[in-house]
């Protein structure tokens, strides 16, 4: 029990750092009916921001985080500019192959400056973390778990009770209607990118010193976040996130229980269950009705 | 000076030309109906004045001021709202926040919006019920209700409203038409129109529209007066008439 709980704890951990990943996923698809295969890069590249300006530049961690992830914002804005706006007329395809495209350059360009080793980034805080009972807390896992919280709650006030917010869904349902309506549907796109490319870089600098941070683990996120929005329900802001958080602790119970060097392909069995027998995912209803 | 004036607008769509020269003009003040068959190119003249299909060659003038190769967004802003086909009420949405993001092109308080948009409850009695649920539980005739509603929340000088009896059972499509003429105490309106007798009935001015060509302009009673057109286009008393004879 004592150990199911630790899970539990840790599973919750590295699920919402997949469940950040994964609302960036659908942001994006909502507002551009297309998958960002750069979302994963969007963490990595943050992970190395830090490692610049944390490690190398030795800035202090709070200065460090809030520059990273002003650099995130920008490369958000960067992102949609030169991969999503020139095409934004043409069908999917090729949105999708800039976007893989794009994510290949990233990963690239970081392997160039940095080589294949792996930086390590310390933790936010000192203290490793606290007994709590029988159950040993982490700071760092304690912090992702606390910044998901604060993050999911803003994501609720901002599209549910911003003028915004409703200007960013209508853009996500009817395009068209929005720009009748005088509604900048450029602006919109603009802003999900950035805010997208801010959710993705959050959980690559909350997870950098439990991983390492390299140039794989921006696709290692992205497969498992990927596979949280099919499991939430493909397009759904809830599913992503109970798809995100279940897969974190289906992961880890399945890795303590069964098989540690199989722990990844857990994720993978619970997404071809759901291709399988539920491929709307668990909130898919609600998906069908709103397209 | 007309509020809107088309001259000679050409619309193609891939190879097709949708609209091959068509020419008209709405006064302010005026309720001016466009009326044709499926295909006649009703729609598109609507599109190309919101700014939503490129014209290939003519000029669009509003106030005087050509509002050719503009986008939506900025021809909303200069006053012009167009309720499209179809309804395209945002499904996801409340009916309230449909109606409150009618006022997207010009800058306003929450508050005020949510105030605006209570107001316009009084205008639309049937949909105030339905405040809060979302677009896609409505039924047609509430989703109209919703996307005039929406259309009005622009405070526009010109209101374009492509085919709001579409698919309306004969009650509602009296209670849209009552609205119609409601609107047109301060507005000036361009309708599309298939339902002729509908359509007419509240219009100053009308023209019919005929595979991309305006074919006939007139007010209401001298298009009734026109057989040919009557029997043709406005599903006339002149071959009800005959049918009927023949029984």
């Amino acid at each position: 029990m004592d150990l199911a709980l630790q899970l539990l704890f840790t599973g919750i951990g590295i699920g919402a750092v997949y469940a950040l990943v994964a609302l960036g996923f659908v942001l994006i698809f909502r507002a551009t009916n297309v998958v960002n295969f750069a979302q994963g890069e969007f963490s990595m590249v943050a992970a190395y921001l830090m490692v610049v300006f944390a490690v190398d530049l030795g800035w202090p961690y709070w200065v460090s985080f809030l520059c990273a992830l002003a650099g995130m914002a920008l490369l958000g804005a960067i992102f949609n500019l030169g991969v999503y706006y020139p095409l934004r007329h043409r069908t999917f395809l090729p949105v999708i192959i800039a976007t893989i495209g794009a994510s290949i350059l990233m990963a690239n360009s970081v392997l160039a400056i940095y080589g294949p080793q792996p930086q390590v980034l310390e933790g936010w805080f000192e203290t490793p973390g606290i007994q709590l009972g029988p159950v040993y807390l982490d700071s760092q896992y304690l912090l992702i778990i606390a910044v998901t919280c604060v993050l999911v709650a803003f994501n609720y006030w901002f599209f549910e009770h911003t003028m915004v917010g409703k200007k960013l869904q209508a853009t996500s349902q009817d395009k068209e209607m929005a720009s009748l309506l005088g509604i900048s549907v450029s602006t919109m796109i603009m802003i999900t990118f950035i805010y997208s490319a801010v959710l993705g870089g959050l959980a690559g600098i909350l997870v950098a010193p439990i991983l390492f941070v390299s140039i794989q683990m921006g696709s290692t996120i992205a497969l498992k976040a990927f596979a949280a929005t099919i499991i939430g329900g493909f397009g759904d802001v809830t599913g992503a996130i109970i798809g995100g958080l279940s897969l974190g602790i289906i992961e880890t119970f399945g890795a303590a229980y069964i098989s540690v060097p199989y722990k990844d392909a857990f994720a993978f069995l619970v997404l071809v269950l759901f291709l399988v027998f539920r491929p709307q995912g668990i909130f898919g209803e609600r998906v069908a009705e709103k397209a | 000076m007309p509020l809107l004036e088309i001259r000679d607008l050409i619309v193609l769509y891939g190879e097709i030309e949708a609209l091959r020269g068509v020419s008209l003009s709405v006064e302010e003040g005026q309720v001016v109906t466009l009326l044709g068959a499926n295909g006649a190119g009703k729609s598109t003249t609507l599109r190309a004045i919101s700014g939503l299909a490129k014209p290939a060659a003519g000029e669009i003038l509003y106030q005087g001021q050509s509002i050719v190769g503009l986008g939506p967004e900025a021809i909303v802003r200069m006053g012009i709202s167009h309720v499209p086909e179809g309804r395209r009420v945002f499904p996801g949405l409340t009916v309230k926040e449909n109606i409150m993001l009618g006022a997207s092109n010009r800058r306003a308080k929450k508050s005020e919006l949510s105030r605006e948009a209570d107001a316009m409850f009084d205008l639309f009695p049937d949909i105030r019920a339905f405040s809060n649920a979302l677009g896609w539980t409505l039924s047609g005739g509430q989703l109209q209700m919703v996307a005039v509603a929406r259309g009005l929340m622009a405070k526009p000088r010109l209101l374009l409203l492509d085919e709001p009896s579409l698919g309306l059972a004969p009650v509602i499509v009296q209670a849209v038409f009552r609205i119609i003429s409601e609107i047109r105490r301060t507005t000036t309106v361009l309708l599309v129109e298939q339902n002729a007798r509908m359509g007419l009935s509240v219009a100053d001015y009308g023209y019919v529209l005929e595979t991309g060509r305006i074919v006939l302009g007139g007010k209401p009673d001298e298009l009734w007066g026109n057989e040919a057109i009557a029997a043709a286009y406005l599903g006339g008393h002149a071959k009800q008439a005959a049918t009927a004879a023949n029984v």
